[in-house]
């Protein structure tokens, strides 16, 4: 290796001896170094995907806030001329948005994720672009948009009905546990789409037959204690109790086990990573 | 310096894998300019992309110790839905280049004109060839892989192609494959034929003329 900073430098083939740890003739330990560099590669995919995505001549983000309120706003109306209101007494509008937010991050990053390759193939033509350094960008991307569309609505919220949340940190956790849920997800679906295009028709579907049990529009003390004790199997529960346990506090019992969260997390990410691993190898550009 | 160890590359077709080419060992050393000669489907763009690290081996592997061009070609490198520019300033940043002098070089060097503002997916073949070429240039890579795709331009690009591959020469490689031996004396001096899924060195490029004309 010549520099640390050439193309060179980082990620060997498949079967090539690893250069063992230790420092690159650029002064830089060569980890550093692929650090930096994955770094650059991510900033410059995040300015790309934000002008292509949210652009001048894109009104997408827009749906961001539209989507959310239509529903709310709608199931808020119903509830309220049907005359009964919510377990708890808590405002029907924020648990209904704040319940429709999350589950809008999830949807959009793995709907999006079976075209992340297809859409991106010719920039996997410089070989310090990965499958991943793409993923990355355009999953942190999503996540930067619905966690801003979700402070304005909790903003919107508090100055319509006087309740601010409780502790606007869990807001954010319960984001970050969601977005690192559905990246994992989305790892192992933009794998897959390189062996078939099933997934392109399939996570539509499925993120809309799966809406009733992934936790947005129920609390886990709703239900019997049996059924609690199953659905708090499913991980996204857990990421929905925790942004209520932040938005409504003390008013409503809220169920979850973040080291639980994080360790499906973790198991995600790492089959999504060897997955991707093996799919740059089979990819046909 | 380059150094192919065993490669081998196959694809599956109609369910079964099917070899492009097994077992190639080769080094390609600084300064040397290599025509890689090879009929249409030997194996040439393949070779190119492994070497490029755009697609992976089935078999044996790469060692690289200097930075490595994508193949410049037709396809791939940029992103169609941004401009000219906004691809100069994506690649600058992606290799860690200055922008403003990168956004200048490439539109000077590709000539796009008022194109350079436009969506790339706008651009005529000839326009695209232009600039991945420049991006390229801009970037200052070690070794070029080159299809001859390139050569193929008008020959106002052709030369310049040639003026700036030329004004490397001595601390860059170069890997041109084509089909065509006429264009690789243009840019070449040494030579390989691949066949039949091997790849045949020689040190004189006109050997390697004899040899590809021979079959």
């Amino acid at each position: 290796m010549t520099g640390a900073g050439q193309a060179g430098a980082p990620r060997p083939l498949a079967g090539q001896p690893r250069p063992a740890g230790g420092v690159a003739p650029g002064g830089m330990p060569r980890l550093v170094a692929c650090f930096d560099t994955q770094c650059r590669v991510i900033g410059a995919l995040l300015l790309r995907e934000l002008s292509t995505r949210f652009g001048r001549e894109n009104v997408g983000f827009l749906w961001l806030f539209v989507e959310p309120a239509l529903l709310g706003g709608t199931i808020g109306l119903m509830h309220h001329f049907s005359g009964h209101g919510l377990p708890g007494g808590i405002d029907i509008m924020s648990f209904w948005v704040l319940g429709y937010i999350p589950y809008y991050l999830f949807r959009a990053v793995v709907n999006r994720a079976p075209s992340a390759i297809v859409s991106n193939q010719s920039l996997l033509f410089h070989r310090r672009i990965t499958i991943l350094d793409i993923m990355i960008s355009r999953n942190l991307l999503e996540g930067g948009a619905v966690l801003g569309a979700m402070a304005v609505f909790v903003l919107a919220l508090g100055a319509v009905t006087g309740v601010w949340p409780e502790q606007p940190a869990k807001l954010v956790a319960g984001m970050a546990l969601m977005l690192g849920f559905a990246h994992g997800l989305s790892l192992l679906i933009a794998a897959g789409s390189v062996y078939t295009d099933m997934f392109e028709r399939l996570t539509h579907l499925v993120t809309y037959l799966t809406l009733p049990i992934l936790g947005s529009f129920f609390m886990v003390f709703w239900l019997p204690t049996e059924l609690q004790q199953i659905v708090l199997w499913i991980p996204t529960v857990h990421c929905f109790e925790l942004v209520r346990d932040g938005q409504f506090g003390s008013m409503v019992p809220t169920h979850y086990d973040i080291p639980y969260a994080l360790t499906c997390i973790a198991l995600l990410n790492l089959f999504g990573l060897a997955a991707l691993r093996k799919a740059r190898r089979d990819v046909v550009l | 310096m380059i150094r192919l160890h065993g490669l081998g590359k196959a694809y599956k077709v109609h369910g079964r894998m099917r070899p492009v080419f097994t077992g190639i060992d080769a080094v390609f050393r600084p300064g040397e300019a290599v025509g890689i000669l090879g009929r249409n489907g030997a194996g040439k763009t393949t070779l190119l992309r492994l070497i490029a690290g755009v697609e992976h081996p089935t078999s044996g592997w790469i060692e690289r110790s200097m930075s490595v061009s994508w193949p410049l070609g037709f396809a791939g490198a940029m992103h169609y839905s941004i401009s000219g520019a906004d691809n100069a300033r994506f690649i600058a940043r992606i290799y860690g280049k200055p922008l403003a002098e990168t956004v200048d070089f490439v539109d000077e060097f590709a000539e796009l004109g008022e194109y350079y503002r436009m969506p790339a997916k706008t651009y005529s073949a000839g326009m695209l060839m232009r600039l991945g070429f420049a991006l390229s240039m801009a970037v200052d890579f070690d070794c070029y892989l080159v299809d001859e795709v390139v050569a193929a331009g008008d020959a106002r690009f052709a030369d310049r192609c040639r003026a700036a591959l030329e004004e490397r020469r001595g601390r860059s490689t170069i890997l041109f494959v084509s089909h065509v031996p006429h264009l690789l004396r243009q840019f070449c001096t040494s030579g390989a034929v691949l066949q039949d899924g091997r790849l045949t060195r020689y040190d004189d490029l006109d050997q390697a003329i004899e040899a590809y004309g021979a079959h």
